[in-house]
């Protein structure tokens, strides 16, 4: 027994001290920010002041955080849907078939992401290929305005992010043991009972990590936002931007990014209790 | 698998390998601005006829530059182009060279209407390279109305058919303007009047955008916009037809400037370069490839007339660096304007 | 047999991929085609032209910069491929109190805004006296990859029988030995999806970058993003047309490599 401890505790060394230098330290440096005061030209002042925090509660910041909660919540939502079935289906392919889906599921990230949004507005905008085929085949009379609406950001993240689901769904169905399903079957269950009760079981601990992987960049992706869906929805992410850049004011950058860690964890702890899952990424 | 990826990796490396260039020399410089800044034939021109070989080298926003030179004390970097605002904080940290003229031969070729102006008021540190003023353009067929200045977008007509930059001082700056008042208010209560009159453009908005604005108004998702000068000179090349807009309230300037860093590790280099750009002949070529308006009074002659400022054109005001108060309020109704326009 | 019966997908699964894949590659295909518009703006296809590659080739920076983020996606995406699953199989079989704790830290890059991350790196960076450059670069960017490779790792580990390594250890095989004979083979695919993720996000990064990169050292998305001021030029759509087509016929060759390889043997 004690060997055995000995053997993982060289496996997690590299881990703890990259994770204890490069993580912690710079993640420290920035809560000790978000209690600073910015300078009036450039930089900080290393006082300490609660007056960041107290800013986000003003109305303006307020609504800012639930809409990006809110369009988080919604494309994770989406992309669980859309992602799942296919990580599932992807891992009853035939062994040979399932590394070329995973290459070519992969190849369109080669393409610069901003690129290929640009490829979705020419495909989307009101004179657009969509628009066309549509028109030309009679079901609508006027272009419809895709672009620039709810929607569209929505569509945006799920495009962006349902790769991250679907591996993740992917690698933990993968390994399942499908005799389980098929004892679950001979014992008289349906199928649709069989997949509830073991497949979708033994599914979970993938489903949570997909979701963690996607719920969080959707707070901060807001270049989709702001390139499909004109920048008509504030998020968090693009009000730190600018708290960074234009307005300079790092402290409160600092601090928004804080409050959207704390938001991320609880919804992250949330989830595990209501999903009951034990062992589970991320948070143990 | 595994031999999969090691092959692919493998392919990529040897391909990315064959395309490290070759050290001739050890004369280098580096050059720290947007890419796309300059043609490949001005870049390429400079290392031929010196022989000091170019590093590019790119920053996304003024602010991320400012942090990595002062990072650097002034060092690691030679040239720099940054946007006015951030040079008045660069030159305040003592970040930017004390220009020495006399090794400037083309110094005389600036155009005036550039120089004197508040983040530079001696002309010590800068050289301007381009200068930009937003303007109103417009579809003619999409529009019934006749657009002549800012209030005009208020329009009910031009319901959810608006697109806008995405630079909040601007957008706050018009506004401003629009009501009588300065580009650069800085009365906390006047700027929170400027947000009621902002939120009231709402409706008309149909997208806020920084990069490609125009291809909104080329591909007609909008029929007005408020564009950058390079993105108005894009638009127009496409499609001649449009309607430009030297709004009657007022414009807004906005001056790009070259200095050389304080430290910078060959300000020789870094002076022959700034002389090489001050030519004509190659800021004509430069400006004429980014289409910013000409800073350069001896280019004028060369470059695209469009780029040359009309003289109906005598004044305008430039976005100042405000207090911190009004620059917060200036935020707030950026955001509380982007909310609204759902 | 039976098995064979329950794993076989239905109709409706294979039309489900083939529609997620054309949509995920409808865009591909648009960016492709404009790599030839004669125009500089992705507004409406003007007339063929092959001017773009021209220029791109005469753009060694560009090129150069590809090559930067190609090592340091590779290179960040093994260190944190080896970082990560020995993180994670390692946190599988210990018990301490700081294993949550440590878990939680280690995905922290993931909840923190590039932005934010970025300027606390470079200053941290600074603090530490480390050369910016592609040393710093390579850090950072395994920062944020480790947490895709450990997470994907840990939900495949999840739930798996601890008691196969044991055996194998009981059996007398060094831990070594044991790790790469039963336990890796069995995360492969969990290492692989991660990695796949780390390097598309390395690959893709501009906002991390852009702080902690030297002033001598670019990477590909730094030179696309940062064409703020005239717009991106439809280079980029060539460069990202090339990459693709090189990839795809690597793929393609090595494939069909592979099958005749097997018919061989099999005859």
């Amino acid at each position: 027994m004690r060997r055995r401890k000995f053997g993982a505790l060289w496996m997690i060394l590299p881990l703890y001290v990259f994770t204890l230098i490069f993580v912690a330290g710079p993640l420290i440096y920035m809560i000790a920010l978000s209690f600073a005061e910015a300078n009036e030209v450039h930089g900080v002042n290393w006082i300490f002041t609660l007056d960041n925090y107290r800013k986000i509660l003003e109305p303006v910041y307020l609504d800012t955080f639930l809409q990006s909660f809110r369009l988080a919540v919604t494309s994770t939502a989406i992309i669980c849907l859309v992602g799942y079935p296919f990580g599932y289906f992807m891992a009853r392919m035939p062994e040979s078939r399932r590394k070329k889906t995973m290459l070519f599921l992969m190849l369109p990230f080669w393409v610069n992401s901003l690129i290929r949004l640009y490829g979705w507005i020419i495909i989307l905008q009101k004179k657009g290929i969509l628009n066309h085929i549509l028109q030309s085949l009679g079901l609508i009379e006027k272009p419809i305005s895709f672009l620039y609406s709810y929607p569209a950001i929505v569509f945006g993240m799920v495009y962006a992010l349902l790769p991250f689901m679907i591996l993740s769904v992917y690698s933990s169905a993968e390994k399942m043991d499908w005799s389980l399903v098929e004892a679950a079957r001979d014992l008289g269950a349906s199928r649709t009972k069989a997949f509830w009760t073991v497949t979708f079981k033994l599914t979970v601990p993938g489903l949570l990590s997909g979701i963690i992987l996607t719920f969080i960049p959707s707070m901060g992706l807001f270049f989709i936002a702001d390139i499909l869906g004109g920048n008509k929805i504030v998020l968090v992410g693009s009000l730190i931007q600018e708290q960074m850049t234009r307005a300079g004011n790092w402290p409160f950058a600092a601090a928004m990014a804080v409050v959207m860690m704390v938001l991320t964890t609880i919804m992250i702890v949330m989830y595990r209790r209501i999903s009951h899952v034990k062992e589970v990424e991320g948070i143990g | 698998m595994k031999k999969i990826a090691t092959g692919v990796l493998c392919a990529a490396l040897a391909a990315s390998s064959m395309t490290v260039p070759v050290l001739a020399d050890d004369q280098e410089m580096v050059l720290y601005t947007w890419e796309g800044m300059f043609p490949q034939e001005v870049l390429d021109g400079f290392q031929e006829e010196t022989g000091i070989k170019l590093i590019y080298s790119n920053f996304d926003t003024d602010e991320t530059m400012l942090e990595k030179l002062s990072m650097a004390k002034g060092g690691d970097y030679d040239v720099i182009i940054a946007d006015d605002y951030i040079i008045e904080a660069v030159v305040q940290e003592g970040l930017a060279e004390k220009l020495d003229k006399e090794k400037l031969t083309g110094y005389d070729n600036i155009n005036p209407l550039y120089q004197g102006q508040f983040y530079d008021p001696d002309d010590e540190y800068t050289v301007p390279y381009g200068a930009g003023i937003p303007l109103i353009v417009y579809d003619p067929e999409m529009v019934d109305i006749e657009i002549k200045g800012y209030s005009d977008l208020w329009n009910p007509e031009l319901e959810d058919s608006i697109a806008l930059t995405a630079n909040y001082r601007v957008i706050n700056g018009i506004t401003n303007l629009t009501l009588g008042k300065s580009m650069n208010e800085e009365d906390v209560d006047s700027i929170k009047e400027t947000g009621e009159k902002l939120l009231e453009l709402a409706p008309n908005v149909r997208l806020i955008q920084d990069d490609n604005t125009q291809n909104a108004l080329l591909s007609g998702e909008a029929s007005v916009a408020f564009l950058y000068t390079s993105q108005v000179m894009a638009a127009l090349a496409e499609n001649p037809d449009l309607q430009v807009v030297y709004p009657e309230e007022g414009l807004g300037f906005g001056i790009m400037g070259m200095f050389i860093a304080s430290d910078a590790p060959n300000k020789d280099a870094a002076y022959q370069f700034v002389d090489y750009i001050l030519q004509p002949e190659i800021a004509a070529q430069c400006f004429d490839y980014m289409g910013y308006y000409c800073t350069n009074k001896a280019a004028d002659e060369l470059v695209d007339p469009k780029l040359v400022v009309p003289d109906s054109v005598s004044s305008g005001e430039i976005v100042q660096n405000v207090s911190q108060e009004a620059e917060e309020q200036y935020n707030k109704n950026w955001t509380e304007f982007r909310a609204a326009c759902d | 047999m039976n098995e064979n019966r329950m794993k076989k997908n239905s109709k409706f699964a294979g039309f489900y991929l083939g529609l997620i894949f054309f949509l995920m590659y409808l865009p591909i295909g648009v960016v492709v085609v404009f790599s030839f518009n004669e125009s500089k703006l992705p507004v409406r296809f003007t007339s063929f032209s092959t001017q773009w590659y021209e220029k791109l080739f005469h753009n060694s920076a560009m090129l150069e910069a590809l090559c930067n983020s190609l090592i340091l996606g590779v290179l960040s995406c093994l260190i944190s491929a080896v970082i990560g699953t020995l993180g994670a199989v390692g946190l599988s079989r210990i018990h301490w109190k700081t294993k949550g704790v440590m878990e939680y830290i280690s995905i922290l890059p993931l909840m923190t805004p590039e932005i934010i991350l970025g300027m606390v790196l470079m200053a941290f960076f600074y603090m530490l006296n480390l050369p910016f450059g592609m040393l710093t670069l390579l850090i950072g960017h395994t920062i944020f990859c480790v947490p895709y490779i450990l997470m994907e790792v840990k939900a495949r580990l999840a739930g798996m029988d601890p008691a196969l390594e044991e055996a194998a250890r009981d059996l007398g095989a060094s831990p070594f030995r044991a790790f790469q004979d039963i336990t890796l083979p069995l995360i492969m695919p969990a290492v692989l999806s991660g990695s796949l993720l780390a390097f598309a996000m390395s690959m893709d990064d501009v906002v991390i970058s852009i702080f902690i990169n030297g002033p001598k050292v670019s990477t590909l998305p730094i030179k696309v993003y940062t064409q703020l001021k005239t717009g991106v030029t439809p280079e980029i759509n060539a460069l990202c047309t090339i990459m693709l087509g090189v990839t795809l016929i690597a793929l393609v060759l090595y494939f069909l490599v592979r099958r005749i390889g097997k018919k061989n043997r099999m005859e």
